[in-house]
């Protein structure tokens, strides 16, 4: 696997982790994104998490936790270590993923569990497959 | 991080960047398996209604000898691989104007067609088969996420190489299920077809993906393509403090790694990168012809009762591997014009890079020995592993880019022939006379 500079508590035996991890070791790098050499720069990490940030609010929560997933070590250390700004857009971002997957999957399970019970005829016309059916959506292939 | 006793050696590295590229094509032929066998239960023969540019010549009804079915496959394959060929020169043709721009957005548009429509459909097949009770809001509004992110992983933008990669094995999946659906004999002959139109098309001096692929090292550009790469082994030794690995992500020029070669003083950051490139690869070939002849179909308003929708395929890159390799820095060879061409030696990586059209094509020959059977899938896939070795082994030798379909492909297509028609009788009737299970 591609070496991420390792965290520089190896180093140290016995000692809190935080206490080390507030001053940068001055001979390793720490890589913000989850790819580490390959990914990005700090630089271009604080430009790149924003658009996503912005992007995001297209109805797209999926973009924000793809967001957060490249971010994943800027989420991970304490808040001082990289960009301000960079974490705050990654924090924002996960918030965001979050409350959206809330909602969404509520809404999904009530629905799935729920069923006819709950909604009466409506399930039957907002279920997918007989929208699907209703308007020939299997028909292109 | 102690350093390590002895240099590392090619050795070191050469099974885990196998494994790095085996893994995601097996991936892609596990898929599809498990959707056709999943979906096509009901129906063995694809219905008559199934047209496309590959049945445009014969479509194959179950009533047909085997002689017509076989010359009618053979015209099919012969009118395929005649557009494949026009579309790719077009490409080159665009390339070689510097269309760039056109071409990327023209990709990110069928990629966006296979993973919204083809992703979209399959879904529905899946949730009419299984009754999922998700509902219409919820659907749509996770395949436009699904989608979107998509297209921006694989083109638009960079992000973590692991969704990159999924992706790209996804539209494998989704293009090599639609072309699962041809008839039987078509899907053959096609393959064959395909594989020697490859072999073609890269070796001979004249053949349009040669040509590309040249135009692209002399222009030091990405052709644009999708391309899977897989992710390279990284030297402990080699990145040192505040180096970034450079990858291309669709840039025009080498802006980075020129700058490095020059002054390393004023770029002292850099001060040893590790190039690799991404999704526009250097000697990647697309498959243009098909997504191009999707562009045909799609510009007229697509008439998408007659199944034409096979878009995407375009770039889906062709049948062609690479094998990037890395130069470092600190060796005063220093000039990483054509990296293309410099030797395995001491503390490079390369990031082996293959075209989606080979996911696709593997993935369709296993599938289609699954609408046999199982055991000739088996076999297929060892014959396809077999020869993505022995191409990789070529590959090493050769240092140049490769036809990645041919010797797969043939094996594969040989393997089937033979499991079909001498090892299956001999092991049904080994296990009905109880000799071996």
């Amino acid at each position: 696997m591609e070496a991420a500079p390792s965290n520089p508590t190896h180093n140290i035996i016995s000692t809190a982790p935080s206490s080390v991890a507030t001053h940068r070791n001055p001979l390793r790098v720490d890589w913000p994104t989850v790819d580490g050499p390959l990914g990005l720069s700090e630089q271009e990490s604080v430009d790149h998490a924003r658009r996503f940030f912005k992007f995001g609010f297209l109805l797209l929560p999926w973009l924000w936790a793809v967001n957060c997933l490249y971010f994943w070590p800027v989420l991970r250390r304490p808040s001082s270590y990289y960009h301000p700004d960079l974490r705050r857009y990654v924090v924002r971002s996960a918030i965001g993923f979050t409350v959206f997957a809330v909602i969404l999957s509520s809404w999904a399970l009530t629905f799935s569990v729920g069923g006819e019970h709950l909604f009466g005829h409506v399930w039957d016309k907002l279920v997918m497959y007989n929208v699907a059916e209703k308007y020939g959506l299997t028909g292109w292939i | 991080m102690d350093e390590n006793a002895k240099p590392r050696s090619v050795l070191d590295s050469l099974g885990e960047e196998i494994v790095r590229i085996v893994t995601p094509v097996s991936i892609c032929m596990l898929l599809v398996v498990i959707l056709v066998s999943v979906l096509n239960n009901d129906s063995d023969s694809s219905g008559p209604s199934f047209t496309s540019i590959a049945t445009v010549a014969y479509s194959e009804s179950s009533s047909d000898s085997n002689w017509d079915k076989l010359k009618g496959a053979l015209l099919n394959a012969l009118v395929f691989v005649v557009v494949v060929t026009a579309v790719t020169f077009l490409l080159v043709l665009l390339f070689y104007f510097r269309c760039t721009k056109f071409l990327k957005y023209y990709m990110g548009f069928s990629s966006f067609l296979v993973l919204g429509f083809m992703g979209g459909e399959i879904c529905l097949f899946l949730i009419g088969k299984f009754r999922i009770p998700i509902d219409c809001v919820t659907f749509a509004l996770s395949l436009f996420n699904f989608t979107v992110v998509g297209v921006l992983a694989v083109f638009m933008s960079k992000t973590a190489i692991i969704i990159t990669q999924g992706y790209l094995v996804v539209i494998g999946v989704l293009v090599a299920y639609w072309f699962t659906l041809l008839p039987e004999w078509t899907t053959w002959v096609l393959l064959v077809a395909m594989s020697l139109y490859d072999l073609a098309a890269v070796l001979l001096p004249g053949g349009p993906l040669r040509l590309l692929v040249e135009l692209a090292i002399s222009r030091d550009e990405d052709i644009p393509a999708l391309v899977y790469e897989a992710r390279p082994i990284i030297n402990p030794d080699s990145v040192q403090r505040g180096a970034v690995v450079q990858r291309r992500v669709w840039r025009e020029r080498r802006d980075n790694d020129i700058g490095s070669d020059e002054n390393l003083d004023s770029r002292s950051n850099l001060n040893s990168t590790v190039y690799s490139s991404l999704e526009s690869s250097t000697g990647l070939e697309s498959l243009p012809s098909i997504g191009e002849r999707n562009a045909v179909d799609v510009e007229d308003g697509v008439d998408v009762e007659d199944g034409q929708v096979s878009s995407s395929d375009s770039e889906l890159a062709a049948p062609l591997i690479q094998h990037r390799i890395n130069v470092r820095m600190n060796l005063q060879e220093g000039s990483s014009d054509d990296f293309a061409l410099e030797g395995i030696g001491l503390g490079s990586s390369g990031a082996i890079k293959l075209g989606l059209g080979d996911f696709i094509f593997y993935s369709v020959l296993v599938a289609r020995a699954a609408m046999y059977d199982f055991m000739t899938v088996y076999a297929c896939y060892l014959a396809i592993i077999a020869g993505l070795g022995i191409t990789l082994m070529l590959l090493a030798f050769y240092q140049k880019a490769l036809p990645a379909l041919p010797v797969s492909v043939l094996l594969g297509v040989l393997f089937y022939l033979l499991t079909r028609l001498l090892l299956e009788t001999f092991v049904v009737q080994c296990s009905i006379n109880l000799l071996m299970f």
